[in-house]
């Protein structure tokens, strides 16, 4: 299938054109940001309950860090809308990169990682709170997807084929 | 300052053995990416203190999340290690970067920050009988502190769009913006 024209037609919008072309610092410059500072909150909290499962920090009730959750949330979807508005901008650099499915489908997977592990320790219904080594692996693998979704991430900027539908 | 700039960056270099192999195609990236990891590791751990003291998790004991902040510790200094790493290899775009100035003014303002919360706060906050919702001082402390380090991250993240260009004429600014 072919997508250039789909492509090329993202890039000629006024919302994609604006968000490579605009000078002013809250374009792409400013998206970037919010995109850096989401990452911190959304990977952070994931990774320090992470730890938590996997004996860091043993005195915090493993249930209350679901007061956490909501911020690790806010800062998944900061990102959901700022990754938006960077693909609306770049679409043929990312779409015709495989290290761009890469990190999307590390993403997925650490998030579902996250609902499984939320499930099993934050639900009303969960009254086991011992921690059991399926518990452990389930924090390991997200440690290791959200390490691999983030140096995917980073290798985009070294790793396209193609900027636009002209370069 | 300029002076002082300029001596750094001729001294620095950027021609060393290490400068060498962080100019080879993979060194770069993978150095940018575990600098991404130990901003996450920082603001997981930091950041989440932070915002405990802030009153988010209050049933939390201050002194259980408090067990967190070695691994933030550990995210800085993957960063300090990787950070180097690029100012060694091209001095010149990170001492003349007013990006950078702010970076280092806003790690100087969270560095400050949590001396001044071990300072003044620490015994109240971590007595046996502190109360679960920590006084107004650490509060102000915790909210300087999540500015800071997202101060620093901006600093770090719009680096690229304000790279110095070749100086013209006289600078009167109190740090060089642009190469001599």
């Amino acid at each position: 299938m072919n997508i250039d024209p789909f492509l090329a037609w993202l890039e000629s919008t006024t919302l994609s054109q604006w968000v490579v072309g605009s000078p002013s610092m809250f374009a792409f410059p400013g998206i970037l940001t919010l995109h850096a500072i989401g990452m911190g909150f959304a990977v952070g909290i994931s990774a320090a309950l992470d730890l938590r499962i996997l004996g860091v920090a043993p005195n915090v009730p493993l249930r209350e860090l679901r007061r956490f959750l909501p911020i690790l949330w806010a800062g998944f979807w900061l990102n959901a809308v700022s990754g938006l508005l960077l693909l609306i901008g770049y679409p043929t650099k990312a779409l015709t990169n495989p290290v761009f499915y890469l990190k999307l489908t590390l993403i997925a997977v650490a998030m579902t990682l996250l609902v499984r592990i939320s499930r099993q320790v934050f639900d009303d219904s969960a009254t086991v709170t011992a921690i059991t080594s399926k518990l452990r692996n389930l924090a390991i693998a997200s440690l290791v997807c959200w390490a691999g979704a983030i140096t995917a991430g980073r290798l985009l900027a070294y790793t396209y084929h193609r900027l636009t539908q002209l370069h | 300052m300029h002076d002082f700039q300029i001596w750094l960056v001729t001294t620095i270099g950027g021609r060393s053995a290490i400068a060498e192999v962080m100019r080879t195609a993979w060194a770069w990236p993978l150095a940018e990416s575990l600098h991404f990891l130990g901003l996450c590791l920082l603001i997981g751990a930091v950041g989440s203190f932070d915002l405990r003291l802030l009153g988010v998790g209050r049933r939390i004991p201050i002194a259980a999340m408090h067990r967190f902040i070695p691994w933030g510790l550990l995210g800085f200094a993957i960063n300090i290690a990787t950070g180097s790493l690029f100012i060694l290899t091209e001095p010149d775009q990170y001492i003349y970067n007013p990006s950078f100035h702010f970076k280092l003014l806003f790690m100087t303002i969270g560095g400050l920050n949590a001396a001044t919360f071990y300072l003044t706060s620490y015994r109240r906050v971590f007595a046996p009988d502190a109360p679960l919702d920590a006084p107004r001082r650490a509060k102000v402390i915790a909210a300087i502190s999540l500015c800071a380090w997202i101060g620093v991250i901006t600093g770090g993240r719009l680096l690229t769009f304000y790279r110095p260009s070749a100086c013209e004429g006289q600078q009167t600014a109190l740090l060089l913006t642009c190469a001599p």
